[in-house]
């Protein structure tokens, strides 16, 4: 796989856009000027309160703002009207106008965190934004992890890693199934190997013997064709005749395996399966990191959204609440 | 409201060749992509996907696209953006290690 001009995949990257350089702008001025705002009225006003008129102003466009921030960018991905590059200004934007929303909001409250309501709302609002800020660094972080996992999925040539492991197991237990029947079709006498593969007390009779020499001629040819060629369905091809085990006074075929052999272990019999069983279940768990990353990506946008429903509720509830101190003062002014 | 339950975002090479076949280059997904920052025509997206040399502006939009899925569901045709670049994520990460 070649990549000429552009190279690697860093976690730290960081790409500036026009839509991300003007909005970050923004951001400061409006949330220094509002600072500025807020150091000269604690100073000079002589009513630093939230429901002083600065108080009001930073209540106004803080919720206009936060407001701005939550339809803005949901209108921009219902418009039929879009262009290419549209949407990322759109979310630069609405991060912008959340950290300024929240900025004056937090600003309204002049270190005043008695009313209950307007608390609850500022700390649902603090929590919206951290939810974000955490979100974005989740769509930088997850990504990343995936194309980990998927990597790790995928062959160098792009293929699937499991089938391609699969393929090998399955040629591996083939070899091995033809092997473990020449080792007992090999010889029909009693054969007793040393060391390896070959270290097994294989006992079998000897069936022309038995029959008189009659069917020496009717016998099958042993070794690699006879293991191999699989008994045919067709009944046609079944021999009448009578079977070593039928027979009754011959011994019966007996595999005794040594102890000490390898052969005794656990999937000796199919060397280099292991392996493959195991890079197998690397996959696997790949796969299930990666599921779960996409999980945690999906999620936490539901949650997110479930925290900004809650906290336009909040909100709404701290604005009946300041509605029902202030119509009365309004009504007898 | 995005569904539960994801299933697995990458696709072998064959699947993301065949997928680009299939591309009408009609630029939904593009419009639809809240990564994209810088105009990028599919036709280039699409043949660096597969082949070639990742430019820079395609690799700029590969490392940000945050696989939110907007562009699947816009597609006339069905096609999975989003695993397409995941393939070109694998080719960055690939590429990150020859270096």
């Amino acid at each position: 796989m070649k990549a000429g001009s552009e190279k690697g995949y860093s976690v730290f990257f960081l790409h500036g856009s026009p839509a991300r350089t003007f909005s970050t702008i923004m951001t400061f001025l409006i949330i220094g000027l509002a600072a500025g705002v807020y150091v000269w009225y604690s100073r000079v006003g002589n009513d630093p309160t939230p429901d002083s008129i600065v108080g009001y102003a930073f209540a106004f466009s803080g919720t206009t703002f936060l407001i701005l921030a939550a339809v803005g960018f949901s209108m921009s991905r219902r418009s039929r009207k879009r262009v290419i590059g549209g949407l990322n200004g759109a979310l630069h934007w609405h991060i912008a106008f959340a950290f300024i929303g929240l900025s004056l909001l937090f600003l309204h409250s002049f270190g005043n965190f008695n009313p209950r309501t307007g608390t609850y709302a500022l700390y649902g609002m603090i929590a919206l934004v951290i939810s974000g800020f955490i979100g974005r660094t989740f769509d930088r972080l997850m990504p990343r992890l995936i194309a980990k996992e998927a990597r790790k999925a995928l062959t160098e040539q792009g293929e699937d890693r499991i089938e391609s492991i699969t393929r090998k197991l399955q040629s591996v237990v083939v070899h091995n199934t033809r092997e473990e029947l020449r080792a007992f079709t090999a010889t029909p006498d009693v054969m007793v190997a040393s060391g390896g593969r070959q270290n097994t007390t294989v006992v079998a009779p000897e069936p022309g013997k038995q029959r008189g020499g009659n069917s020496s001629q009717e016998r099958q040819p042993q070794g690699d064709s006879a293991a191999a060629l699989p008994t045919s369905w067709d009944l046609a091809y079944i021999s009448l005749e009578e079977t070593p085990q039928e027979l009754g006074s011959d011994p019966q075929y007996r595999f005794v395996p040594d102890r000490k052999s390898a052969l005794a272990r656990p999937g000796a019999l199919i060397p280099g399966a292991q392996e493959h069983m195991v890079s197998l279940q690397l996959v696997e768990n790949a796969l299930e990191r990666e599921q779960f990353y996409r999980y945690i990506i999906r999620y936490w946008r539901i949650f997110h959204i479930t925290l900004a429903l809650t906290t336009i509720g909040l909100t709404l509830w701290h604005i009946e609440y300041a509605l029902q101190l202030l119509i009365p003062v309004w009504l007898h002014h | 409201m995005p569904k539960p339950g994801p299933v697995l975002l990458h696709k072998t090479g064959s699947q993301v060749t065949q997928e680009i076949r299939a591309c009408i280059g009609c630029n939904e997904c593009l419009l639809a992509c809240p990564a994209l920052a810088e105009p990028i025509t599919i036709d280039v997206l699409n043949y660096e996907t597969i082949s070639g040399s990742i430019s820079p502006p395609v690799a700029r939009f590969a490392r940000e696209c945050y696989q939110c899925g907007a562009c699947v569901s816009p597609c006339p045709v069905g096609l999975h953006r989003d695993s397409m670049m995941m393939w070109l994520k694998v080719r960055l990460l690939r590429s990150e290690r020859e270096e």
